[in-house]
C-alpha cells in the first residue's frame, strides 16, 4: 500500500509532491529536535536545582553540633519515634493539630513510645526559620512543646502568605504561654540556636527525608500527614520488632537528652 | 499532521514520565511538605505496578507510542493500516490505565499530583488524535474516488 501512494504520487506531480513531502519532513524532524531539547533542558535543570537545596541560609562556620531535637517521653519507653516537621508546612500542622495529641495521650504518656522531633524548614517556606529558632529559643525556657502547639496552631497567622514578620507573632505567642519575652527575643534576633537547627537538617539529609513531615518508628521511614490509626499500627510493628529484637532505639539515633542539654555552649 | 502531532507529544510525555521516574527514585524534586501534593501520591502504594515505579510504564507507553507515530508519520510504513491499529489500541489502553489512576488519586489516595494528571490528559489527547486521524483516513477513502486503501 505504501508503494501504492507513492507510486500514484510520482504520477500525478512528481516534483512538487516530493519537495513539499521532504520540507515538511524538515519541519517534523526540527519540531522533534526542539521539544527533544526542551525536555532534556527542563530534566537537567530540575536535577541541578533539587542538588542545590541546601543552599539556605546555612553557615559551615558554625560548630557542628549533634542532632539531638526536641524529646518528649520516657528515655524507657520500648520504641522512639522521630518526627521530621517544618513549622511552616500545612502537612505538619495538620499532624500537629489533629493526630500528635492522641499520639501525646495515648502512646507517649503510656510510656510505649518517645517521640522526638527535629525541626526541618524548608527552602521554600520563608518564615519557617523564625519559627524553628523561636521553637528553640522557647525550649530554653524549657517550653518548647508549649511553644510547638502555639506556633503550629497559628501556622496562618505567621505564615508567608499572611506576613513579612513572623517574629512580631512569635513574640505574641511567646507571651502567651508565658516565657520571659525579653530574652525570647535576645534568643532568636541572635540567631542562638542556628546550628542545632542545621544539625538537624544535616540528619534530615543523612537519613534521606525527603518531605514534611517524615517520621521514623522503627525500622520504617513513613512520609505525610498520616493518621492517628496509621501512627500506631506502625508503632505496633516497631513495638513487636523491639520486644523480639531487644533493640529499643532506631540505628544511629542520636544520643538521650534533648536539645537544651546539647545546646550549652 | 495529526500523525506528527501524535508523535511530537508523544515525546514530550517521555519526558513528562522521566521526570516522575525520576521523582519517585528519588533522583529529582525539592523538598517538600506533603499536602495536596506528589509526595502523597508517589508514596502510595499504588505508585508501583507489577514491581516498577507506575511512572516507569509511563516511559515505556510514551516512547512505543512516539516510535510507533513517527513510523505512521514518515516512511514507508506509513500507510500501514496495522500501525493505526497499533497506535489505537495502546492509547486506548492508555487512557483506561490513567484513567484508573487519576480515579485512585480523586478518590482512594485523595491527594493530586498534577504531572501526574497532565499526563492522563495527554493520554487522553493522544487517543483523540489517533482517533480523529483514523477517521479521516476512514472518510478519505470513502469519499475519494479510487483511492488507496
Amino acid at each position: 500500500m505504501g508503494k501504492d501512494r507513492v507510486g500514484s504520487n510520482k504520477g500525478q506531480r512528481p516534483g512538487v509532491v516530493k519537495s513539499a513531502g521532504k520540507s515538511s519532513n524538515r519541519a517534523f524532524y526540527i519540531a522533534i529536535a526542539v521539544v527533544a531539547v526542551v525536555g532534556i533542558a527542563a530534566l537537567t535543570w530540575l536535577s541541578t536545582r533539587s542538588a542545590n537545596r541546601n543552599v539556605i541560609q546555612l553557615d559551615t562556620s558554625l560548630p557542628a553540633v549533634e542532632a539531638v531535637g526536641y524529646v518528649m517521653g520516657s528515655p524507657d519507653a520500648p520504641v522512639e519515634v522521630i518526627e521530621f516537621a517544618d513549622f511552616e508546612c500545612p502537612g505538619c500542622a495538620q499532624f500537629a493539630i489533629l493526630t500528635a495529641p492522641d499520639v501525646k495521650t495515648r502512646l507517649v504518656e503510656t510510656g510505649q513510645i518517645r517521640l522526638r522531633l527535629m525541626d526541618f524548614p524548608l527552602p521554600q517556606h520563608r518564615n519557617a526559620w523564625t519559627a524553628s529558632l523561636s521553637a528553640a529559643c522557647a525550649n530554653e525556657q524549657g517550653k518548647f512543646w508549649e511553644m510547638h502547639d502555639a506556633i503550629f496552631g497559628s501556622q496562618d497567622r505567621w505564615n508567608t502568605q499572611a506576613t513579612r514578620n513572623p517574629l512580631g507573632v512569635m513574640v505574641e505567642l511567646a507571651r502567651g504561654i508565658g516565657l520571659n519575652v525579653d530574652q525570647f527575643k535576645e534568643c532568636v534576633e541572635s540567631r542562638k540556636y542556628q546550628p542545632n537547627i542545621q544539625a538537624h537538617l544535616t540528619e534530615a539529609d543523612r537519613r534521606g527525608v525527603r518531605s514534611t513531615p517524615s517520621f521514623i518508628i522503627g525500622s520504617r521511614m513513613i512520609p505525610g500527614a498520616i493518621g492517628y490509626d496509621t501512627f500506631k499500627a506502625y508503632v505496633d510493628t516497631a513495638l513487636a520488632e523491639a520486644a523480639a529484637t531487644g533493640a529499643t532505639r532506631p540505628t544511629g539515633t542520636p544520643q538521650q537528652g534533648s536539645d537544651s542539654a546539647n545546646a550549652a555552649r | 499532521m495529526l500523525r506528527r502531532l501524535v508523535a511530537l507529544l508523544a515525546l514530550a510525555g517521555i519526558f513528562l514520565a522521566t521526570y516522575l521516574t525520576l521523582y519517585k527514585l528519588g533522583y529529582i524534586g525539592t523538598l517538600s511538605c506533603s499536602v495536596g501534593s506528589c509526595e502523597t501520591v508517589q508514596t502510595s502504594r499504588w505508585a508501583t505496578f507489577l514491581g516498577l515505579p507506575v511512572a516507569a510504564w509511563g516511559v515505556g507507553f510514551y516512547v512505543l507510542v512516539f516510535a510507533l507515530a513517527t513510523m505512521w508519520s514518515v516512511g514507508s510504513f506509513a500507510a500501514s493500516p496495522a500501525l493505526g491499529w497499533a497506535l489505537l489500541l495502546l492509547t486506548g489502553w492508555g487512557v483506561i490505565f490513567s484513567g484508573w489512576l487519576t480515579y485512585l488519586e480523586l478518590f482512594v489516595i485523595n491527594a493530586i499530583c498534577q504531572w501526574c494528571v497532565v499526563s492522563a490528559i495527554l493520554a487522553a489527547v493522544l487517543f483523540v488524535l489517533v482517533v480523529m486521524e483514523r477517521r479521516r483516513r476512514v472518510d478519505s477513502v470513502r469519499h475519494e474516488p479510487g483511492g488507496h486503501g
